[in-house]
Parts: structure tokens; sequence; C-alpha cells
């Protein structure tokens, strides 16, 4: 048990030294210093209307800072491994690639999550700072569901960079997630407007893409909603939980099926 | 007392290409035993076998009387690598406390281990500077600084001479002797016939997948430095030869 703790632990500690020692992290940090704080802050003309458009606006910028953050890491957390072949030193140690691949996981997940954190912090100071209500029940559900929704992210672009290049597990992670993001609501819809080919293929997406969608809570944020009921979190959460470990299953047979 | 590596009829093919053909090999506790090959002689994909990083398609491999797939197995093991890229963000320190961490070790003890073998290796000075910034030579000091860190009864180098300058090398042999008088086994591919003359107990020599000779140094090329050169030379173009009639 502690060797398994020690293992996990030295791999998601080298995970979370890469992030931070990696420059770009720090781009997306000072952009969301740079757009989201002045958003947050701003209240043009003493209008509501306008601070809430101006609040979802910051918001989905921390909702695009994040997802390339987790992307990021997620497809990181291999490719440079067998690159540089570092894989092979690795590989050689007395663990099995089901443990590297948690290990580097929980890395990726713990990386990804304290750059959310410093964002959302940054715009709940800034909402404080304009008189607003930051510390709600609201906005923890959202800052809890966009966690989980990071750690389901991790979980997609690691396992695309197993099976694609890091390039094209970047494209497609993000086109899917993105897309399901802004469009997953209204695939139903679509689905039944559009010829038989077209109307399954989107009921397939449907069925099987992660319903990035489940996670966002900005307009309960933005219009000041409130809290939604914890079992809809629960639920959200069991379904992150669940769509992760299947993903990371996968994940776990394509690196065992690996040559190094 | 069973082998350190124990080889019996290994095949690995990649398709109709064989890398590694009907290979049986036995190396001893307690020695130094240098495979030795041209390139694409099958050395790599072996030592992958013996590390469990690779399955043979036919044939039989035990480690340390174990199977090297199972991880209890590779607890025996050092392992340096041909080409010496480590995270280039971490600094030498901290590569120690990764490869630490991934053997069980505490951080007590791997701290204790690291500040040992970084001074052996010559890289106290250098230990907390970014491995970005380390050249070749400091790189392999490292690989072989992280090859050692779990005290392993088994140590596999490929090409450890690689990058090490004439100094270091003498540095590098004194410490494989060591370790050998401690009852560890080495088992090294190297291209450096002079090195593996010197300090070998056994070798086997590899050609287009296939052991042409193996045994003892003294046995295959007799007393006098240069004499493995010679002998590597003549088998390779013996079995040239053979392969041509």
């Amino acid at each position: 048990m502690k060797t398994a703790f020690r293992q996990l632990s030295a791999l998601a500690r080298l995970s979370l030294l890469e992030l931070w020692r990696r420059h770009e992290v720090f781009a997306f940090m000072l952009l969301a210093l740079a757009l989201v704080v002045p958003l947050a802050l701003a209240r043009p003309f003493g209008a509501s209307g306008a601070s809430r458009y101006l609040d979802e606006v910051a918001l989905l910028l921390v909702w695009a800072f994040s997802l390339s953050i987790s992307l990021g890491a997620g497809s990181r957390l291999f490719p440079p491994e067998f690159e540089s072949r570092t894989a092979l030193p690795l590989f050689s140690r007395p663990l099995s690639r089901g443990r590297i691949l948690v290990g580097k996981y929980l890395g990726g997940v713990l990386a990804s999550w304290s750059a959310l954190l410093f964002f959302y912090a940054l715009f709940a100071a800034s909402v404080a700072l304009r008189g607003g209500a930051a510390a709600t029940a609201a906005m923890f559900q959202a800052v809890l569901l966009h966690l989980l929704f990071a750690a389901l992210a991790v979980a997609l672009a690691l396992l695309m960079s197993l099976v694609l290049s890091r390039g094209a597990a970047l494209a497609f992670s993000g086109t899917l997630l993105a897309g399901m993001f802004f469009f997953g609501r209204d695939l139903p819809r679509y689905a039944e407007g559009a010829a038989a080919p077209v109307g399954w293929i989107l009921r397939v997406i449907y069925a099987v893409a992660p319903h990035a969608e489940f996670f966002d809570m900005r307009q309960r944020l933005v219009h000041g909603w409130g809290a939604v009921d914890a079992a809809v979190v629960a639920a959200v959460a069991g379904y992150a939980l669940v769509y992760a470990a299947v993903l990371l299953l996968l994940a776990k047979w394509a690196l065992e099926r690996r040559r190094v | 007392m069973t082998a350190a590596i124990e080889l019996e009829g290994v095949t690995r093919a990649f398709g109709a290409v064989k890398a590694v053909d009907s290979l049986s090999l036995r190396v001893g506790r307690g020695t130094i035993f240098g495979f030795l090959g041209v390139n694409g002689a099958g050395k790599t994909t072996t030592i992958k076998m013996v590390l469990g990083l690779d399955r043979p398609t036919s044939g039989r491999i035990a480690v340390m009387g174990g199977d090297p797939a199972d991880p209890a197995t590779r607890r025996h093991i050092g392992y340096m690598p041909e080409i010496a890229n480590y995270y280039p963000y971490l600094n030498a320190f901290e590569l120690m406390d990764f490869y630490g961490g991934l053997c069980g070790l505490d951080r007590r003890t791997v701290r204790a281990r690291a500040a040992e073998l970084l001074e052996r290796v010559g890289l106290a000075h250098a230990a907390k500077r970014p491995l970005r910034t380390y050249s070749k030579g400091m790189l392999q000091r490292a690989g072989i600084a992280q090859a050692l860190l779990s005290d392993p009864e088994l140590l596999v180098l490929d090409e450890p001479f690689t990058g090490l300058d004439p100094l270091a090398r003498v540095g590098f042999r004194e410490l494989l002797r060591e370790l050998r008088d401690r009852g560890r086994t080495i088992f090294f591919s190297s291209h450096e016939l002079g090195e593996t003359e010197l300090l070998c107990d056994g070798i086997a020599i590899m050609k287009a997948g296939r052991c042409v000779r193996q045994g003892a140094v003294k046995d295959l090329a007799g007393d006098g430095e240069g004499n493995l050169e010679r002998l590597f030379l003549r088998v390779l173009a013996s079995e040239g030869e053979e392969a041509g009639r």
C-alpha cells in the first residue's frame, strides 16, 4: 500500500512539475488577469444587465482557458515519454502500466485543477470587489462541477493521445468537448429535423459523447438563480466519474499494447 | 542458485523479420557480462525483453528467477538506457527523487542514496541544475546514478560508455568492478570492445539476431590486449562468409 502511494505520488508530482515549469500555463494566467478581472470588475453605467453580460463573458473565458489547460495537460502525459524515450526507464520500474497511467492521470488532473481554482479565485475576488456575492452555494456547485469536467477532459485527452498523434488528440478532444458544450443540449432537436443518416449520427453522438453542457452553471451564476438540487449535482458527478473511469480503462488497454 | 538472466530459444519477430532468433543465453550471478554486436544485431530488442518491456514471440526468459513482465521481478533490476534523455525540467536530485518514488523507496532513503550516488558519479556540484543544461556525458552519469538508486541485484546497461570522457570511464569501470565484488550482476551491451575486454567475465556476440559466440572472455579471446577486437572481427567475417555460401 505504502509502495503504491509512493509510486502514484511520484508520478503525480512529475506531471504537476511539468505543467508549472512550462511557461504556457502562465500565458493563460496572465490572459485571465488581463481579461477576466476587468470584465468581472466592470459595472458599465451601473447597469446590472450589462454587468451580467460581462460576467458571462468572463466565465466563458474561464471555461476556455481551463479547457485548454486540461486538454494540454492530458495530451502531454504520455507522448513526450515515447518521443524522448524516457518511457524506457519509466516502464522498466517495478510498477504496472496501469499504475503508471493512474499516477500520471492524477498529476494531470491536479495540475488542471490548480489552474482552474486560480481562475475561479480571480473571478470570485473580482465579483466580491465589485460588491457582488461570490461565496454562494451556486458558486460552490459551479466550481465542483467544473473540477469534475476538467477530470473528464484530462481523461479524454489522455486516451486520445495514446491512439492518435498529440496534435490530433488535442484537436479531436477540443472540438468534441467544445461542440458538446455549445450544442449538446440541442442535438436531439437537430437529430429530429435532419435526414436519416445525419439524424442517426447526431443521435449516436448524443448517446456516446461526453455531455460538457451538464457541467455548465454559468447562467445560474450570472443571473443569480441559486443552487440546483443536490441530487442533480450528485448525478452529474456520478456521470463524470463513470465516464472518466471508462476512458481510463480504454487508455490502460491502449497503453498496455503500446510498444516502447 | 538460478542464473541472473536465462534465455531459452528466444525469438522476437516483427512480421517476417526476426530481430532475435532462437537466442539462448545464461548470465551467472555476480558476473559482468558483455553483449556485443554491430548495429541492428538484436541487442536492444533482447534488452527490452530482459526488462519486460517487450515479450518474445517464442521461447522463455527468466530474470533473477522470475518473469520480467512481473513488476515484482523488476524490483531487482536497475536499467540505464542507451539514449540518456531524462525530464529536462527536473534537476538531478528531483530525477532521483522521482525514480526513487517509482521504486517504492521512502524519501529519506532516496535523498541519502541520491546524495551519495551523485557524488560518486561526479554530479554533486550540478545536482540542483536543470537537466536541460547538462552535457551528454553529464546526462550519461545521471543515468548511471538513477540505475543504481535502488541498489539492484542486476544492472542492465545499454551502451553505458557512450559520451563518457576518459576519466569518467575509468571511474565507471571501477564502480562496475566494485558492484561485481559486492555480488551484483552487470549485463551491458556495447560497441566498446576495449572496455568489454577489460571488464567482462563473459560475453556473447550477436549477429543478425543470432548469437554467434558465447563464453568466458579468456576462453574466447585469450589473454592479451586487443584480442577481443580481433575475435569480434574474425567472428563477424567468418559468419558473413558462411552466410554467403
